[in-house]
């Protein structure tokens, strides 16, 4: 876990450069994103709710990293904070192809919007009911003048057709489709832009499993197809596993364990990686499983502890770990912990 | 890894054939084609759906088929006859007294006792009166050389607007005139009466000159104080130039109406037409229209009634239905069915536009409120507080007395009263419309609107409105019933709609009494059965329309 500083100091923090360091598209420091609590007689901000705080990351551009944690921990909020759509950050820094993504001027961010992109967790929600399936898919294309006008069409169509939709979908609207053929709909609306990066935000979680199946394997194909890069942000390990080259795990706002698939599912080093993991259901009834079962619950955002900020549930705390904050460190190459247990 | 599940290959064309897949459906409904699906197999809201269209018909189409006028008035020629005058025949002795002289009621009974045993004095209070009787119907009564006091069933009245005359004129003149009738001297220009026993006569004002000329020829003058009057035989006193100055006659007449003064000529005619016992005269006036005057004789009062038959424009109120008027007239006159038609269109009219302005106003300023949020929505909903707060029918009221006052056009005041009930109505609407948006905003794909850069009008107009348009069509149809009851309360109440115009409230507001609403029905309850359909009408199709946006129904 990084620096829990609330000042913003970019050039102090150390970015964990794994996997690989050529061609980041996407740089993560120290991001912080705070939610103010309103409340009392002129709605004075009483405090906040720390959803991100300090994650630092970096993506490499053709890989997919995989964000997992529990629920609340903040996965959502990082990916929405990265793609600008929460509203001003807090603090840290965002840097896409190079640049501040904070910095965009309107212009700028308007044809940034082109190259990142987002999938939604919920398929019912992320569809407006009253438009039909070419306008949600083709808006945003006519909007950024991405086609001529007599291309228009064979585009729409050929996107829907990459996403596994029939051209003759086109007139229809979303309450005729079924969670699965609506996520591709999400998908098709997010690469219709041919974007270079896309954040999925739980793409398949509101799918059953045959359709988070075939959502999976969709994504999949688009990026080796298209070079795409993926923020892929779940609670669902397994699914991480199979789809990720890296993964970040992430508790309480900050992220407490990161690296490549490999190195972070053979050996999980954070306490809470291991926990974390403990629970991925094994398909084999014969199977033992030694699950690590964590006491209490999340504490709260608004308040969280000091030092290790899992040390309220940590099986192995120690006395430092109720005061300072630990570093993150690099125990083998590109896989960095953040916990007191590996201090020399 | 590729998914080929859901592409389908296409040599695969046979299966398709079978298959249960997407292309397989034939129909595909958009969500408007759905909501009208939903809402016709609703048979509450097709039967509000068929009142209203009954209703528009009626009021837009009707008005344009009915032969009559919004404010077309029908009436009839009716004869009516009405109290013109009352004559009375003095039959006993009247006593006038002398301005200066003492001559009371108990004087005057002795006066009386002392003429019926035929004595030529009398004497009362130790004073001595001398009896003269100049004429048989004239007595005086002298005190010492000087007349004190006369009776006579004769009485001198004067013509509007003359000075009382004197006691020496009075005298004088009765005089004068009871000799001339005791000479029984046929006048020459009598009113003729016909066998009919009508009299005929026609005005003659104009030549009164010539008129004292003829009784001066006919030597009925007499003097008093230097001056010569002339008389005729119908007691008419004229002075030098032929202005009657004053009446002398046993028969005393009185207009019914204070106002009118009874021309002179008919005045004779119709005291002719009394002693030739006629019952009928025709008079015809100095403006060449004609009069008929009917007398009849009451025996108990005595009095000699006279009516004039006039023809009269009569409107035709509280007329019962007839083929002419399918619901009859109302108390102008008027058609019923017509202004019903009118009404309707008025009432609906009011009822749409108020609403279009209440939902334009709440639709932008909830959805500024919603889609902005903080000081703005904080700022708009304030005001929106405040409106809730404003008694809106004591304001209503209160204004349309200020445009009474101000006595403005009922065109003019029409649309003010449109203004004032949508200024007042539109913060519901808002508070539904920001609601809507606060709740849509928070949906992801106002999200992805956002991540995928579309421009915040167009996130507005396409994605935002359309999500709000059902519940703002299910309000506006609700608001559209209870619009039309407020306009019809304020027309009852008569701050609404004014004459000429009619609206359902000011027709059903003409039954302001118990007489009315239990002898013409046929005036409020058609207007109350439209009133009462309409709103119904809007109500079915409103809750229709709610229950077909809500997905949850069945299909």
């Amino acid at each position: 876990m990084a620096s829990t500083n609330t000042t913003v100091d970019v050039t102090s923090t150390q970015a964990p450069a794994a996997p690989g360091t050529e061609d980041i598209i996407l740089e993560v420091n120290d991001l912080k994103k705070y939610f103010p609590i309103k409340g009392g007689m002129f709605n004075r901000t009483q405090g906040f709710v720390k959803a991100v705080d300090g994650v630092s990351f970096k993506l490499r551009r053709g890989h997919t990293m995989g964000l997992v944690g529990e629920s609340g921990c903040g996965k959502s909020t990082t990916g929405r904070t990265i793609l600008r759509l929460a509203g001003e950050k807090t603090g840290g820094q965002v840097l896409f192809n190079g640049r501040e993504v904070y910095d965009f001027t309107a212009k700028e961010l308007h044809d940034a919007r082109t190259k990142m992109q987002i999938i939604f967790q919920d398929p019912y929600s992320s569809l407006s009911p009253r438009l039909p399936i070419s306008e949600i898919v083709g808006e945003a294309v006519r909007e950024h003048n991405l086609v001529p006008k007599d291309e228009f069409d064979d585009y729409i169509d050929k996107v829907m057709e990459e996403c596994g939709l029939q051209p003759y979908h086109k007139m229809r609207y979303p309450h005729e489709f079924s969670g699965g053929q609506r996520q591709r709909i999400c998908i098709a609306r997010a690469l219709a832009l041919n974007p270079e990066f896309i954040v999925c935000d739980e793409p398949v979680s509101a799918l059953d499993v045959s359709i988070q199946a075939q959502i999976i394997n969709l994504l999949h194909d688009l990026q080796e197809e298209r070079g795409l890069t993926y923020l892929f942000i779940s609670h669902d390990l397994s699914v991480v596993e199979h789809i990720s080259d890296a993964v970040g795990v992430m508790y309480l706002g900050g992220m407490v364990e990161y690296g490549f698939t490999e190195d972070i599912f053979r050996n999980p080093l954070h306490p809470y990686t291991k926990a974390l993991f403990s629970a991925i259901p094994i398909p084999d009834p014969k199977a033992k499983q030694n699950r690590i079962v964590l006491e209490g619950s999340i504490p709260s955002p608004a308040n969280p502890p000091k030092g290790c900020k899992f040390h309220t549930r940590c099986p192995f705390a120690k006395d430092c770990c109720k005061e300072i904050a630990p570093e993150q460190k690099e125990l083998e190459p590109g896989h960095f912990v953040s916990c007191h247990l590996y201090d020399e | 890894m590729s998914n080929d599940k859901n592409v389908k290959p296409a040599d695969q064309a046979e299966e398709q054939e079978y298959s249960l897949n997407d292309d397989r459906r034939v129909k595909v409904l958009s969500p408007g084609a759905l909501i009208a699906k939903r809402f016709f197999r609703n048979r509450l809201a097709v039967v509000g759906l068929v009142i209203l269209v009954a209703m528009f018909l009626f009021s837009f189409v009707g008005g344009v088929i009915s032969p009559y006028g919004q404010d077309e008035t029908f009436s009839t020629m009716t004869e009516l006859n009405t109290q013109y005058a009352g004559i009375t025949e003095t039959t006993s002795l009247r006593y006038t007294a002398a301005p200066d002289a003492e001559f009371g009621a108990l004087v005057q009974s002795k006066a009386n006792s002392a003429i019926n045993a035929g004595e030529t004095s009398f004497e009362r209070d130790g004073v001595v009166y001398t009896i003269d009787q100049p004429t048989p119907d004239l007595y005086t009564f002298s005190q010492g050389g000087q007349v004190v006091a006369y009776a006579s069933s004769n009485v001198v009245s004067v013509p509007a607007g003359a000075t009382a005359p004197s006691f020496e004129f009075q005298v004088a003149a009765i005089t004068a005139i009871t000799a001339a009738d005791e000479a029984e001297e046929p006048a020459a220009d009598a009113p003729e009466v016909t066998e009919d026993g009508t009299v005929v006569v026609e005005s003659d004002e104009g030549d009164a000159a010539d008129a004292a000329a003829e009784a001066e020829a006919a030597g009925n003058t007499f003097e008093v104080d230097g001056a010569t009057y002339s008389f005729d035989e119908a007691g008419n006193v004229m002075d030098g130039s032929g202005t009657v100055v004053a009446m002398v006659s046993p028969f005393v007449m009185s207009a019914s109406d204070g106002n009118t003064v009874i021309p002179d000529d008919l005045r004779q005619a119709l005291l002719t037409a009394i002693e030739a016992d006629a019952s009928e005269v025709v008079y015809t006036d100095a403006n060449g229209a004609e009069h008929t005057y009917t007398i009849s004789y009451d025996a108990y009062s005595k009095v000699y009634n006279v009516t004039e038959t006039t023809e009269n424009l009569v409107y035709d109120r509280y007329a019962s239905p007839s083929l002419e008027h399918w619901l009859g007239t109302d108390g102008n006159g008027m058609d019923m069915l017509t202004r019903l038609m009118y009404g309707g269109r008025v009432s609906l009219i009011i009822g749409f536009i108020v609403v279009f302005i209440a939902a334009g106003l709440g639709v932008i300023m909830g959805g500024i409120s919603g889609y902005f949020g903080g000081w703005v929505d904080n700022l708009i909903m304030r005001i929106v507080d405040v409106f809730y707060c404003l008694p809106s029918m004591p304001i209503i009221i209160i204004l349309g007395s200020a445009m009474d006052a101000m006595r403005l056009d009922p065109w003019i005041r029409m649309i003010y009263l449109m203004l004032i009930l949508g200024f007042l109505s539109w913060p519901g609407i808002a508070r539904l419309v920001r609601g809507q948006i606060l709740s849509l905003r928070e949906q992801e794909f106002m999200l992805a609107t956002e991540a995928t850069g579309i421009s915040v009008p167009h996130r507005i107009i396409r994605h935002l409105i359309p999500n709000v348009m059902p519940q703002l069509i299910v309000s506006c149809t609700m608001s559209l019933g209870s619009t039309i009851i407020t306009e019809a309360t304020l027309s009852f109440l008569g701050l609404g709609v004014k004459f000429p115009f009619a609206s359902w409230g000011n027709i059903i507001s003409d039954v302001n009494n118990a007489f009315v609403m239990t002898n013409y029905w046929f005036i409020w309850i058609p207007a109350g059965i439209c009133l009462l359909l309409a709103v119904l009408g809007f109500n079915f199709v409103g809750d229709g329309l709610r229950d077909a946006f809500d997905p949850k129904m069945n299909r």
